[in-house]
């Protein structure tokens, strides 16, 4: 790597948002101490050469396919996830933090569902959360009584992280059901270490290639087969669905073959795969499909997709699914809200983490609140995903706020609001004018549970919002991404997450 | 294996031989255009017609393009509505290892892929521009690439053996079309112009890659019967027929091993068997007429392919 050691560092004159954290920069615009190390060789690199590694970056992404499709286009299109070059950081002591944090919460969020489809204690203790579960699209009231294969039902959690003015991390959102963006996470990774390796080297960061490894570990680990063989595959939708290149990448990295729902089929309610030498029988599945399109005789008798019976057989113990079915209901946008409440319950513990204030509209007092201050709050409807179905008050026109009032009124179950939080940037590199500017990011670290309990993959997807004052960081609606890197503690040079 | 997946293996080698296979005749031809004393039509013709792309080329720009040397290498690398054009083919190779990422190795697709972008870029357009030779050899050198990965950085199983299965029985029409095509010129054993014929038969060889093999067979002895039957019949040529045939019948025997009575795959295998005993059987002087035998050979080669359809990949045969 080029290191021209000059007076204007990448970093200088760096402006700094006013009113937000930023990542690696403090207040003054210098480097954060426990960077400065890790990035005094990419600090020393010159506009023109760090232009030259973003492009090599981008150039490698492109080869290897490292894409997604876009739906609106009917060819099929591949874009590459716009990437940034630049790494998000996160220092040993933070993480340390945020991981016990991400742990006791999938911790509560399993035992939740547990309860949820089993005795229901924590509903008769709260009456508001009993009418929000019950009436929640994502409740599967058939699976009430069906313990998964295994014990486990958030086997892949990934939960969306933001960092407020102060610096605190706090969760935003859960993702319990199929959530995406891990291949970006290693495919990242392996990028930045061919481009920058100096900076890579200096920077002690812990790895993440281990991740697939792990997965597989989980999946076999939940395995119904009393045998020591079990196969285990990914299933996907197929080719044209957005997320395939990351399906395909975990079947590759796992060794696991990728089948689509018509390659599966349910005999005497045991899955099988039709294979050129006849049917194979599968015991775990990676699903990358949605509930609702699973299985057409269980959910829905329109769809074209899904394996007929497959339902049948993961209730009758013969097949474990990865998700386990009916998550959706402890990740809606308005139990979020009760997670510390849960925490309490059942951990009989304080919550580490952090959450945002959230009002939930089923509450009448809450609902009230919310409609008094809708050019303050940021409104969302709770089944919707993706950055879709939103009110960005501040910054909405008054018809907009009309419409969602509207909204609100007739359904406010199906409406949370919460306060505006100014996300914490992360200097990002601007190719028009071949510089640092500061960027809203958040973080989605991944969370795998086996029966013996939780482990948090160190770093996960920072997504950044590329475009100048957006707060939106969803690859469908122009976001990109960053490499996360989790600084190993001093003490523990040796030691490998 | 899954039967989808064997299908996209069976595809994807297709379409990479044919990516070679076109490449090298156009890249051939262009050669054969500066040296041999044949008319335009003469040349270009039958690169048409090996694609069998006859009548729709005709359609398109009537009966007496084929002479027109630039209009059908345009046709037969750029147009995007010739399902046989190096794009098209090169693209559906791409969308088959796509389809399958998980099942080829990361070489093997990033080989494609930059096979892929490459064709689409503008360099590749200049390149065409401005060097037409090392245009063709660029697209002939990954497709090589790529069948070299194939054998270094994958599973010697299932998947292989459906790719390389595809591939071999593509090329056993490839060359027999190839041999067809030519057979007017090799079968006129006497005539006035023997320069012209010899470079014919060598841009034959040349075009199944066969010049230098045959060499050292023939020791320079270069007649049109010893070309046809080098080109069906010699056995450790790796592109004839006879080779290609043999190949196949051991990868869908490694498939579906011919004892395994219970396993489909039984009637394809059969017909690849008669196919490949019948190319035994066949010697240097029972080569007449050698249209008739070309046309047995794509014959079977499709029916082969047709049953391994039905019985493996899971078509709906109506």
């Amino acid at each position: 790597m080029a290191v021209e050691h000059q007076a204007t560092s990448l970093f200088a004159g760096y402006p700094v948002a006013p009113g937000t954290f930023d990542e690696l920069v403090d207040a003054r615009g210098d480097i954060r101490p426990a960077f400065q190390r890790a990035l005094s060789a990419l600090g020393a690199t010159s506009p023109e050469g760090f232009a030259r590694f973003q492009s090599l970056a981008e150039r490698s992404l492109l080869n290897q396919g490292v894409t997604f499709s876009v739906y609106a286009d009917a060819r099929g299109t591949e874009k590459i996830f716009p990437f940034c070059l630049v790494p998000r950081m996160v220092s040993a002591h933070d993480w340390a933090h945020v991981e016990r944090g991400l742990e006791q919460r999938v911790r509560a969020l399993g035992l939740f569902l547990d309860d949820v489809y089993g005795e229901g204690r924590i509903l008769e203790d709260k009456p508001v959360l009993r009418e929000l579960v019950l009436g929640a699209k994502q409740f599967l009231p058939t699976l009430r009584g069906v313990r998964p294969a295994g014990g486990v039902r958030i086997h892949i959690a990934g939960i969306d992280l933001i960092r407020d003015p102060d610096g605190v991390f706090r969760v935003l959102e859960d993702n319990l059901r199929t959530p995406s963006g891990v291949s970006y996470v290693l495919e990242n990774r392996i990028v930045t270490k061919r481009v920058l390796p100096q900076a890579f080297e200096e920077a002690r960061v812990h790895p993440v290639d281990h991740y697939p490894a792990r997965l597989s570990g989980v999946l076999r680990a939940v395995s119904p087969s009393t045998t020591d063989y079990t196969n285990a595959v990914v299933l996907t939708p197929g080719p044209y669905n957005s997320a395939y290149f990351e399906h395909s990448f975990l079947a590759r990295t796992m060794g696991l073959e990728l089948v689509q729902p018509a390659d599966l089929f349910v005999d005497d309610d045991k899955v099988f795969l039709r294979t050129t030498r006849g049917p194979r029988r599968i015991h775990v599945i990676y699903r990358r499909i949605d509930d609702a399109f699973l299985d057409p005789d269980a959910f829905r008798p329109d769809s074209v997709l899904g394996v007929r019976g497959l339902v049948r057989a993961y209730a009758a113990g013969n097949v474990a699914l990865a998700n386990a079915l009916g998550n959706g209901v402890a990740d809606d946008k308005a139990v979020y809200a009760f997670v510390p409440d849960m925490i309490r319950f059942y951990l009989s513990e304080e919550p580490i983490l952090d959450q945002v204030h959230t009002f939930v509209c089923a509450r009448k007092d809450d609902a009230r609140y919310v409609l008094e201050h809708l050019d303050r709050l940021v409104v969302k409807s709770v089944d919707e995903a993706g950055g879709y179905g939103m009110l960005m008050g501040p910054t909405a026109s008054s018809e907009e706020r009309e419409a969602f009032r509207r909204r609100i009124e007739a359904e406010p179950r199906r409406f949370i609001a919460q306060e505006r939080i100014e996300l914490s940037t992360c200097p990002t590199w601007d190719g028009k004018t071949l510089s640092l500017v500061p960027r809203r990011v958040d973080l989605r670290p991944y969370v795998l549970t086996s029966p013996s309990g939780p482990w948090v993959l160190p770093g996960g997807l920072s997504r950044v919002a590329l475009v100048p004052g957006s707060y939106i960081v969803n690859s469908s609606q122009g976001g990109g991404s960053k490499d996360t890197w989790v600084q190993k503690a001093p003490a523990d040079s040796g030691r490998t997450a | 294996m899954i039967a989808r997946v064997a299908d996209h293996c069976f595809w994807l080698g297709r379409y990479l031989e044919r990516v070679d296979s076109t490449a090298r005749v156009l890249h051939v031809t262009l050669n054969l255009a500066l040296d041999a004393e044949l008319s335009p039509r003469q040349c270009w013709q039958p690169v048409i017609v090996v694609a069998g792309e006859r009548e729709p080329f005709a359609k398109a720009h009537g009966e007496d393009a084929a002479k027109d040397g630039e209009l059908v290498q345009r046709y037969m690398t750029w147009d995007e509505s010739n399902h046989a054009s190096l794009v098209r083919s090169i693209a559906a190779a791409r969308d088959n290892a796509r389809a399958i990422r998980e099942v080829v190795s990361l070489e093997v697709w990033e080989t494609i892929n930059e096979l892929h972008l490459w064709v689409k870029s503008p360099a590749a357009a200049e390149e065409y521009a401005e060097s037409r030779w090392s245009f063709y050899r660029a697209i002939r050198q990954r497709a090589e690439l790529c069948r070299g990965l194939f054998q270094s950085t994958m599973l010697h199983d299932d998947p292989l053996d459906f790719i390389w299965l595809g591939a071999m029985l593509e090329r056993t029409g490839q060359t027999a079309r190839i041999v067809d095509v030519h057979h007017h010129a090799v079968t006129l054993l006497s005539s006035d112009s023997e320069v012209v014929e010899t470079s014919l038969w060598l841009s034959l060889l040349r075009s199944c890659s066969g010049f230098e093999p045959f060499m050292k067979r023939h020791q320079g002895r270069v007649t049109g019967r010893a070309v046809a039957a080098f080109l069906l019949l010699e056995p450790s040529f790796p592109r004839s027929v006879r080779y290609s045939v043999g190949e196949a019948r051991a990868r869908l025997e490694a498939i579906r091993p011919p004892s395994h009575h219970d396993l489909p795959g039984g009637r394809a295998l059969l017909r690849l068997g008669a196919l490949d005993a019948w190319m035994h059987e066949l010697n240097p002087e029972t080569l007449n007429p050698l249209h008739d035998l070309a046309t047995r050979i794509v014959n079977d080669a499709a029916e082969v392919c047709v049953e391994i359809g039905r019985e493996l990949l899971g078509y709906q045969v109506s």
